[in-house]
């Protein structure tokens, strides 16, 4: 495992402001996760492993603090570069899965693709690709409605891979699927974390599901507590 | 997959409300098409070289005084005068009212050098001049009521109090309006009984430059008479006769804007509401990498896209069916005269077009500039 850091926080702090209150979901968090690293973010609802979880992936914007991933300061990106940066360098998978309806999975899965400069058979060996490395290579043509909850993260997945992003961010990838299918997925998170080296940072509520990962965060009201620290890494079943 | 695929895939992922606000922006452009027809057909009457040479003397009072006939020779003296032939306005019925078209009384031996674009046959204009009690009718009437050479007609007057007996001795095609009947002048005098009135006098202009003058110049003469002219341009003349029936113009303006303004709120609603149905898509857009404007650009072209297929459907579809109509449907019949062409031009079918632009471009900006300001986090927000 590479020990340099793909991901550093320094003093990372979120204000939501509701009406005249100021909500903090995150207080001066620092923390570094090198590459290479499989993190579970854990905590109650409402604790901002959320809310950090989308700074990181650069799907939101601290109040105050460095959020350095890859040596990018993404809070320094406008819009557009910061909309480039995430095609390039983040893989998104999420808990209602959120494949587009009216694509097949080869489909969902070349979305990202469509932003690149790949030709058209380029593009169909990339998808072929992460589809076969989910397991999914005889479901390419399904729609989303023809598949199973955990088939539809599976496609989630390969499209988080898809464009061969260094950092894959899942927030509660498990939380709406049967505990077989979650099993499955956690162990393809594991997996992909560790042979194909995907630094991978995971929010769940669930300890079965942290345990998957090679260190876990914890967090409440807005602070990472003291002894987040390495857990038991859990074998693939 | 392409991005115009995906898009074409976003569009038809409701199929019953596309087609239906598909169908409202094509029959309202249909409509749109259709009235401007009308609207140009009513105030932009056609006009060609020879119909630009005529121009109209009438009561200056309104078109139904009656002019005395002694002016005609005072008329005919004017520089610049070419011609000058009475020509009034008979408006009989022909066995029902709904039998409608256009009679007038004239000097038949001018009739030809007035209308010289319409085409007429010698031998039988020669037929018309020798009987009295002849007309010359115009090839969409024949055929509209199966007429032929030597056929006699009644006409009953409802203006003038005579009901003439005329038997058709020529037929002519071509010119602006093949729908008019002309018969004697001299014939009509005899059976009312009043020789020496008549509506209107047509003049043919020795040519285009001399036209302004010779208006002024036919006014100046019959100033401060019994019966004073107001002398216009055929168009002019033809314009008047449209107002009399009111603000036209304004009419159909008014129409055509309430269609319009009625097909950008339909065509908005529709795109907020399928791009608010899938707010959550596009946040997840976002989040893999597609930035505002090019989410934007995707709105855009599915807009773009209804509102052009709409226009394509809705212009053209007015194009082609009022070229069809034509096969088979005598449009100046079936208006009574109002309508003699009816033709879209493509001036009209790019009007259209150019509606529909501007609606793809309006009906999405609100929808699609909410969805470039949405953040990741809020979409994100709504899933959960």
């Amino acid at each position: 495992m590479n020990a340099d850091p793909i991901v550093q926080i320094r003093d990372l702090t979120k204000l939501y402001r509701h009406g005249e209150i100021d909500v903090t979901a995150l207080n001066c968090v620092s923390l570094d996760i090198a590459a290479g690293e499989f993190v579970a973010l854990m905590g109650p609802s409402g604790s901002g492993k959320s809310t950090l979880l989308h700074i990181i992936a650069g799907v939101d914007r601290a109040t105050s603090g460095q959020c350095i991933v890859q040596g990018t300061d993404v809070g320094t990106l406008n819009e557009t570069e910061l909309a480039d940066w995430r095609n390039n360098h983040v893989g998104f998978v999420f808990q209602t899965f959120n494949l587009i309806p009216v694509l097949t999975a080869f489909e969902n899965v070349e979305l990202p693709l469509l932003l690149t400069s790949l030709s058209s058979s380029e593009r169909r060996a990339h998808v072929e690709a992460a589809l076969e490395l989910v397991g999914l290579a005889d479901r390419m043509r399904h729609l989303p409605r023809q598949l199973s909850g955990g088939q539809e993260q599976r496609v989630a997945i390969a499209r988080a891979l898809v464009t061969d992003p260094t950092l894959l961010v899942a927030d509660e990838p498990t939380g709406n699927l049967d505990a077989h299918s979650a099993a499955e997925i956690l162990a393809l998170l594991q997996i992909l974390n560790r042979t194909a080296g995907k630094t991978v940072i995971l929010v769940t509520h669930d300890p079965k599901a942290a345990a998957y990962a090679s260190r876990t965060l914890h967090l409440e009201k807005g602070e990472l507590l003291n002894g987040s620290s390495q857990s038991s890494v859990v074998s693939s079943q | 997959m392409t991005i115009p695929g995906f898009i074409l895939r976003n569009a038809f992922r409701n199929k019953r409300r596309l087609m239906l606000t598909l169908l409202s922006v094509t029959l309202s452009l249909f409509l749109f098409t259709m009235l401007q027809t009308a609207l140009r057909e009513l105030t932009q009457p056609a006009q060609t070289d020879e119909s630009a040479l005529r121009v109209v003397a009438r009561h200056k009072v309104s078109l139904g005084n009656v002019l005395p006939v002694k002016h005609q020779s005072r008329i005919e003296r004017i520089p610049g005068v070419h011609t000058c032939m009475k020509l009034t306005w008979f408006g009989g019925i022909y066995k029902d009212p709904k039998d409608f078209f256009p009679q007038f009384a004239v000097d038949a031996d001018k009739i030809t050098d007035i209308f010289s674009e319409a085409q007429f046959d010698p031998q039988e204009m020669a037929a018309f001049l020798k009987d009295r009690a002849a007309c010359v009718v115009g090839i969409k009437t024949m055929d509209r009521f199966g007429w032929k050479i030597g056929d006699k007609i009644t006409l009953q007057g409802t203006i003038w109090p005579c009901d003439p007996q005329l038997t058709i001795r020529a037929v002519y095609r071509g010119g602006i309006d093949e729908t008019n009947l002309f018969f004697h002048h001299e014939y009509m005098d005899e059976l009312c009984g009043k020789p020496s009135l008549c509506g209107t006098f047509w003049i043919r202009a020795e040519n285009a430059e001399a036209i302004p003058g010779l208006i002024q110049r036919i006014d100046e003469t019959f100033a401060n008479t019994d019966a004073e002219t107001k002398t216009e341009t055929e168009r002019a003349f033809v314009l008047e006769f449209v107002s009399m029936i009111g603000n036209v113009k304004v009419l159909i303006g008014s129409i055509c804007s309430v269609i319009v303004f009625t097909m950008i709120l339909v065509t908005a609603s529709t795109m907020s509401m399928a791009i608010r149905e899938r707010s959550r898509e596009i946040a997840i857009l976002k989040a893999i990498g597609y930035d505002g404007w090019q989410i934007f650009s995707l709105i855009l072209a599915e807009s773009f896209g209804l509102a052009l297929t709409g226009g394509v459907l809705g212009c053209f579809g007015a194009w082609f069916g009022t070229w069809l109509m034509f096969q088979h449907v005598n449009i100046a019949a079936v208006s009574n005269g109002m309508f003699i062409k009816f033709e879209v031009t493509p001036h009209i079918v790019v009007s259209g077009m150019l509606i529909a632009v501007v609606l793809g471009l309006v009906s999405c900006l609100a929808p699609a500039y909410s969805s470039i300001r949405m953040s990741v986090v809020t979409g994100l927000k709504e899933l959960d």
